[in-house]
């Protein structure tokens, strides 16, 4: 499609997951007849001093204090002097020393309220810790990973590769942008791809399966890509298309960014556990509250296991501290039906397709840190989210398959529910199916990245594409024109600047009425999108909308230059909107009289306190 | 019954440790064969005393047996020194056991990771087995009855087990550190 823009120095097809919890890159050599998706080794401290190589790296990192960093123990083979250190070892060290451990920084650039450029990581740290930002934090690892491939591969450098980079397909335009800013910083090429990614998991399927997908999909069906990450829950739809003739992909909807996961799962489990103990009398201190975290991680794939099981207790330990092992032990017993019920009915109960998540509770002061869900349910999620996306109220989408993704799943018993509950929201009948699993191998930990290497590798040969374009549509918020109310704010109202589904490589002008900006003073506007809202055009204004429609992100502003010969210091705008090849929107004022034209930028930095 | 449960977790333990051992050995013993002219200069390990390292000259970079590697890898994953240098004698089985399933389960993760061990002949332990002519004798034990040539007939005893990979972590600690398994560890309120 757009061949004459790649470069023809690239060699390889990288494919970056920057995880919340871990990150992968998968490569392809693109002269390859076949995509030969390989997983990069990735070496990292695993310890002070002692580096090891893994397939993930942990998406952490420790800011040593000054005086632990010495004598090289936080080098890595192609970097000295390090006083910091990302991946395994700054996992382990976010048991023991949390304050000086960064974590979820992924999470934290999908949180408009607090300013995503300030050193803010490890969130609540002492003052004494130089902390990071969230865009810095993602720019390490991707760094790291850079590096790695640097010294395996010095002859292709990462800039020179074609390079696609996953994001949550919740992550809304302004987060893209920041994760496209750690990356162009941590050196990946200007003309990086993001790609959302379920659609990854979606094209690793694909990669594995060939051309026997078709036999697998038929026109009409709707995939579900459910995708259950260490700290977040991603939902998206896909639909099967036909195109002149050939069936295509269409990506159809995307959910709202859940901030549960299997991490959620773990410390419920430990809840309960550590709950056994104070029964015996046992009371467990902070560490060892940490090292029953651990083992419950351990502990919840066996538990979970139905096979195999000879008895119905298991016992789960934490091993003393101190040399002393086996005296400092202390041990309990739990019955693996408390823990299914714990795990399966806690996160994955049986509801009704009608069945709403509990709201958050509002109130006048919250906490500011990350807004993890209230109502950990993922069925009822689900729920919301098949309804909310229905041909109309109170019709849910109905999927025909499932794609699971995600370390949750490799829990049969937690695929089987999800299905289970599936099947009792669209039951068998002489129309249709429940929804199945689909056929095939998953690697449930590297098929983003596996994905998004094989999305660049057919993105360059030519090869099956989702479509879909946005996944949300964009607004821009207009003040409305009449005599001001002291005290009271102007009313409000959304213009739709990008519509729902508008594709890459398009741009569109957006009719309205002109929009009076001062010239050479900075001008703001809120901005908001929705992921629900399908059928606003380009310049539809919405003088209301229902609090759960519309999500405010982070407000656009630009200054706008004194145009040459203009005579006014005032300017009349309209807006015009583009989505590039590479998926990134543009906002741009277009001035009304000449061809002058701003671009509208992202603040993210002066709506941070704003709430 | 639990108690026979136990007793055959600590055999397995035991038996896991001899081969744990064994591969100690083998890597110590290709080290030092392979490395022993890397290994003279710092023959001489400084004590506990102070000494200052060289600053004026750039210090040759401290290496350390990959054994002692193993061992580190092994006891901060596993806790295993710990493990093993705990006497049993005041415990229970049952005390024993329920710390065993964690150090066992954890240092099968560290051996699989690190060294991918896998029997090297894929047959019931027990069944009819054929020692082909100019065997390797690094890879079969031949037990009981040896006489003639190969091919020799027997009873597979034991599948054996192999390293199918080596990838020990590198290390680039100080020179203070080269022979520590675990750190002294302290919390600081």
């Amino acid at each position: 499609m757009s061949t004459s823009r790649e470069k023809n120095t690239a060699k390889f097809i990288l494919g970056f997951d920057l995880g919340t919890t871990n990150s992968v890159l998968a490569y392809a050599p693109l002269d390859a007849e076949n995509p030969q998706v390989e997983l990069l080794a990735l070496p990292q401290l695993v310890s002070s001093g002692t580096v090891e190589s893994r397939t993930m790296l942990a998406s952490f990192a420790y800011l040593a204090n000054p005086n632990e960093a010495v004598g090289g123990v936080l080098d890595l083979p192609w970097t000295k002097q390090r006083d910091f250190a990302v991946g395994e070892y700054a996992r382990r060290q976010g048991a023991v020393v949390p304050d000086r451990t960064v974590g979820a920084a992924k999470s934290w650039l999908a949180y408009s309220r607090v300013d995503r450029h300030q050193p803010i990581l490890p969130w609540g740290a002492a003052e004494s810790v130089a902390k990071i930002s969230p865009v810095t934090a993602s720019q390490r690892y991707l760094e790291h990973i850079v590096a790695v491939w640097q010294e395996l591969h010095p002859e292709a450098p990462v800039a020179e590769q074609l390079v696609v980079l996953t994001v949550p397909a919740s992550f809304d335009a302004s987060a893209r942008e920041l994760t496209r800013e750690a990356a162009l910083a941590a050196g990946l090429p200007q003309d990086l791809v993001l790609l959302e990614e379920p659609q990854a998991a979606v094209y690793a399927w694909l990669a594995d399966r060939g051309d026997r997908w078709r036999r697998a999909l038929k026109l009409g069906d709707t995939l579900l890509v459910c995708d259950v990450g260490g700290g977040t829950t991603d939902l998206t739809l896909v639909t099967v298309a036909d195109d002149s003739g050939e069936l295509v992909l269409r990506r159809m909807a995307v959910g709202n960014h859940l901030l549960v996961g299997g991490d959620n799962m773990d410390l419920a489990l430990a809840h309960f556990v550590a709950g056994r103990f104070a029964e015996k009398g046992t009371k467990l201190d902070p560490w060892q509250s940490v090292a029953l975290w651990h083992s419950c991680r351990n502990a919840k794939e066996s538990l979970l296991a139905t096979e195999g099981a000879t008895s119905d207790q298991y016992p789960i330990s934490v091993l003393g501290r101190g040399s002393r092992l086996i005296g400092g032990t202390v041990t309990t017993e739990v019955d693996r039906l408390s823990v299914g019920q714990i795990l399966v009915d806690g996160f994955f109960p049986h509801c009704k397709v009608s069945d709403r998540p509990a709201r958050r509770m509002a109130s006048g002061f919250r906490e500011l840190g990350l807004p993890y869900e209230t109502d950990t349910a993922i069925t009822r999620h689900l729920a919301a989210f098949l309804q909310a996306h229905g041909p109309a109220p109170g019709q849910p989408v109905r999927p025909t398959h499932v794609l699971f993704n995600g370390g949750v799943f490799k829990a049969d018993i937690l695929r089987h529910r999800l299905l289970e509950v599936l099947g009792e929201w669209f039951s068998n009948d002489a129309d249709n199916q429940a929804p199945q699993m689909l056929e095939g191998s998953h690697d449930l930990d590297h098929a983003v990245a596996r994905g998004a290497a094989y999305y660049g590798w057919a993105k360059h040969r030519g090869g099956l594409r989702i479509r879909g374009g946005t996944a949300r549509a964009y607004y821009v918020g207009i003040e409305t024109a009449g005599l001001a109310v002291p005290g009271a704010p102007r009313p409000l109202k959304a213009l739709c600047v990008v519509p729902n589904g508008m594709e890459e490589g398009t741009e569109t002008d957006v009719p309205s009425d002109e929009i009076g900006l001062i010239v050479g003073e900075p001008a703001q506007f809120r901005f908001f999108s929705s992921s629900t809202r399908k059928n606003d055009r380009p310049g539809e204004l919405l003088a209301s909308w229902s609090l759960d429609e519309l999500d405010e992100t982070d407000s656009l502003e630009t200054t706008l230059s004194a145009a040459e010969g203009a005579e006014d210091d005032y300017a009349a705008v309209r807006f015009l909107s583009r989505i590039t090849e590479l998926g990134v929107l543009e906002l741009w004022c277009v001035s009304t009289k000449n061809n002058s034209r701003w671009k509208l930028e992202f603040s993210v930095r002066e709506d941070a306190g704003a709430e | 019954m639990d108690q026979l449960l136990l007793i055959s977790e600590i055999v397995n333990v035991v038996l896991f440790l001899m081969v744990v051992g064994w591969l100690v050995a083998r890597i110590l013993g290709k080290w030092k064969t392979t490395k022993i002219a890397a290994e003279k200069p710092q023959a001489k390990i400084p004590d506990k005393t102070e000494t200052k390292p060289p600053t004026a000259k750039q210090p040759p970079k401290p290496s350390r047996s990959e054994a002692i590697t193993l061992l580190a890898t092994l006891q901060r994953e596993a806790r295993f020194v710990d493990f093993i240098k705990e006497p049993l004698d005041s415990y229970s089985d049952a005390q024993i056991g329920a710390a065993v399933r964690d150090v066992h389960r954890d240092c099968a993760k560290v051996l699989d990771r690190l060294f991918a061990i896998q029997p090297m002949v894929n047959q019931e332990e027990d069944s009819p087995v054929e020692v082909p002519a100019g065997f390797d004798a690094g890879r079969f034990r031949l037990t009981g009855n040896v006489v003639g040539d190969p091919p020799f007939h027997g009873r597979l005893v034991h599948h054996g087990w192999e390293a199918t990979e080596v990838r020990l972590p590198a290390w680039s600690g100080t020179q203070l550190s080269v022979r520590v398994v675990a750190p002294v560890e302290v919390e600081l309120a």
